[in-house]
């Protein structure tokens, strides 16, 4: 509060925020779900067992993952980390069905 | 974006707590209510006495269930147990070839049932199952929105706790810190109480609450391995198919005896739910699943008999470390098996989540209010949340009120009376909120808290004039149930008339709208 806020300021911020929380609840979503998958088809378990694990880890994941994104320095580095994680488990998902599908 | 990690939590769990605060309260209040659903409903039902046999009221049923609906595709059965005194069924009527099942009413499925498996004469009403509908249906809207918005309320309440524990790390010390009288201390140091009060309690029903409706809102995880969710669930509870029936009539054998060797099997355990698949055909199977009452997972053993000889057929009970890990789960977010000791704890966090949001509320608004340029006339925003937060806090109370109310006002033989009842409360939710926007914000606290608290009041009363069974009867006979309700209204018009007072006494300066009995429930 010591220094007053201008317009353009308040403006900025908003916007900021905005991102963020388009990230941390849209983007935090996409990578839990692929993260999710991903579990349900790599952790050692039969099957029905695994998707079940992985679903109650779900909401541990995303809530991390949101936490992760409103605490990240900045927002390229938020984009960079959440483009990996896509990349990484997509990846990984995208083989696991192509070796061996479960489906 | 913000310098320290502290920071931006403190920021996140302001906003995360603001945007869905106000359905949170709702979520979080009739979600405790629905700890006593049964006792509401008992209560809400004065007409329902009778305590059955719970072997033949079950012998009664079906009999009820053949004499009426004899080709239905299934037939449950909820026996009466020890807060249920009435026999509840209800049928999936047969399909018609070719043609989708049509929407029928609840009260064209379903029946309600006396030992004798005579259909009993009570008020028309939805009682605590409203209640625990709605706190996680709502109600005029679409369940399946419903679901979402409930979800993602409560995706925000994990993310405001998380928040919640890095901005106040002296979660221990804070439970022990509560200073009465200092305005925006005393608002964050209610907050901090309830919230360190029972902490574990409102991480573990948070994130239970999202797990109980994971497969909506987290499907991944079995899209991944299952090409549809059918197949899933029956690699999971096998034996679950549907059987066309043969056509060979065969009657069923006495159902007793199958639950006398159900409760044998499960050491003692109650019978929760009778299932009849193809009743009256060779084909019919009868399954009897374990009452909740007995362990903390919700998905209990199941036994299965063949209806025409009474074989049995299968055992099933839940398999493998996660599905019993979801059950568990689940079982704690519902606390169906608490006994009455642990179902009164269950309550009190519940009262304690409640104020602790509600406290979290105020808070926002007290902290906003001296730094505001002109503390006299606050901006769009702020007087927005100012109204909101009156409405919900004192209206959803007074709606809770209003609907114990109509349910012995309204006329017993009025159309559609069950969903009056439930008009009752939105409409007297919708009068505090269209009195705390029309009221300057200090007299709509004192005056809205006051109505509520008149309400409660009222209840005993009108209950008294309206139906024999009240407080001085149920002393007078053990009915412990009409004794105990008229008292915890009793209680909630008192909390609801001291923080009235407070709100009323508060000093302008420090006086931002009061209802801390947060410190009431600590101090008792």
């Amino acid at each position: 509060m010591a220094v007053p806020p201008t317009r353009t300021g308040i403006a900025r911020q908003r916007l900021h925020v905005l991102a963020r929380a388009i990230a941390a609840i849209i983007g935090g979503y996409v990578v839990t779900a692929l993260a999710v998958a991903c579990l349900a088809r790599l952790l050692p378990m039969r099957p029905a067992e695994a998707s079940i694990a992985a679903t109650l880890a779900s909401f541990a994941i995303y809530a991390g993952i949101i936490v992760a994104i409103f605490w990240a320095k900045s927002m390229l580095r938020v984009c960079m980390g959440l483009g990996s994680a896509l990349l990484l488990l997509g990846a990984a998902l995208y083989l696991s069905i192509l070796i061996g599908g479960r489906l | 974006m913000k310098e320290s990690f502290r920071q931006s939590m403190a920021w996140l769990h302001t906003w995360t707590g603001l945007m869905f605060g106000w359905l949170l309260f709702a979520m979080f209040l009739t979600g405790t209510a629905a700890y006593f659903q049964q006792e509401i409903s008992r209560w809400m039902r004065p007409e329902l006495v009778a305590n059955a046999d719970p072997a033949s009221a079950t012998q009664a049923a079906i009999n009820y269930l053949q004499a009426r609906q004899p080709d239905a595709e299934s037939w449950f059965i909820t026996p009466p147990s020890a807060r249920n005194p009435a026999t509840e069924v209800f049928w999936q009527p047969k399909k018609v070839e070719g043609k989708p099942p049509t929407r029928r009413k609840r009260g064209e499925t379903s029946a309600m049932l006396d030992g004798g498996g005579h259909p009993v004469t009570v008020r028309e009403t939805r009682g605590g199952f409203f209640l625990y509908r709605f706190h996680f249906d709502l109600h005029y809207m679409p369940v399946i929105w419903a679901r979402y918005l409930v979800g993602v309320a409560a995706m925000f309440m994990l993310v405001a706790i998380l928040s919640g524990i890095v901005t106040h790390k002296k979660i221990f010390a804070d439970f022990f810190m509560l200073r009465f009288g200092k305005g925006q201390r005393s608002w964050l140091d209610a907050h901090n109480v309830t919230a360190a009060f029972a902490l574990p309690f409102y991480l573990m029903i948070t994130y239970t609450g999202l797990v109980t409706l994971a497969a909506q809102y987290m499907p991944w995880g079995v899209m991944a391995n299952y090409a549809s969710t059918d197949t899933f669930f029956e690699e999971l509870f096998p034996g679950n198919t549907d059987v066309p029936r043969s056509g060979v009539a065969a009657p069923l054998v006495s159902v007793s005896p199958l639950m006398a060797i159900a409760s044998r099997t499960w050491g003692g355990a109650a019978v929760g739910s009778i299932q009849v698949t193809n009743p009256g055909d060779s084909t019919a199977i009868i399954t009897l699943r374990r009452s909740a009452t007995t362990a903390i997972g919700a998905r209990g053993e199941s036994i299965v008999f063949a209806g025409s000889s009474g074989r049995l057929l299968d055992r099933h009970a839940p398999d493998g470390g996660a599905l019993a890990t979801q059950s568990v789960m689940v079982g704690l977010h519902a606390g169906r098996y608490a006994d009455w000791g642990l179902r009164w704890l269950y309550f009190l966090s519940g009262v304690g989540g409640t104020i602790m949001v509600g406290s979290g509320l105020v808070l926002w608004t007290v902290k906003r209010r001296a730094k505001l340029p002109d503390p006299t006339h606050p901006h769009f925003g702020f007087r927005l949340v100012e109204r909101l937060n009156i409405a919900a806090i004192a209206g959803l109370p007074a709606g809770l009120a209003a609907y114990f109310l109509a349910n012995r006002l309204l006329p017993i033989a009025m159309a559609d009376r069950a969903e009056w009842e439930i008009n009752s409360l939105f409409l007297t939710w919708a009068g505090v909120l269209l009195w705390a926007c029309a009221r300057p914000q200090r007299r709509a606290w004192v005056e809205s808290l006051s109505c509520a608290a008149a309400l409660f009041v009222a209840v005993p009363i009108v209950n008294t004039l309206t139906v024999p069974r009240n407080m001085l009867t149920g002393l007078m006979t053990g009915d412990w149930l009409f004794v105990a309700f008229d008292m915890a209204m009793v209680a909630l018009a008192f909390a609801l008339g001291w923080a009235a007072r407070k709100a009323e006494r508060a000093k302008p300066k420090a006086m931002r709208g009061t209802r801390s009995n947060g410190k009431e429930l600590i101090a008792a």
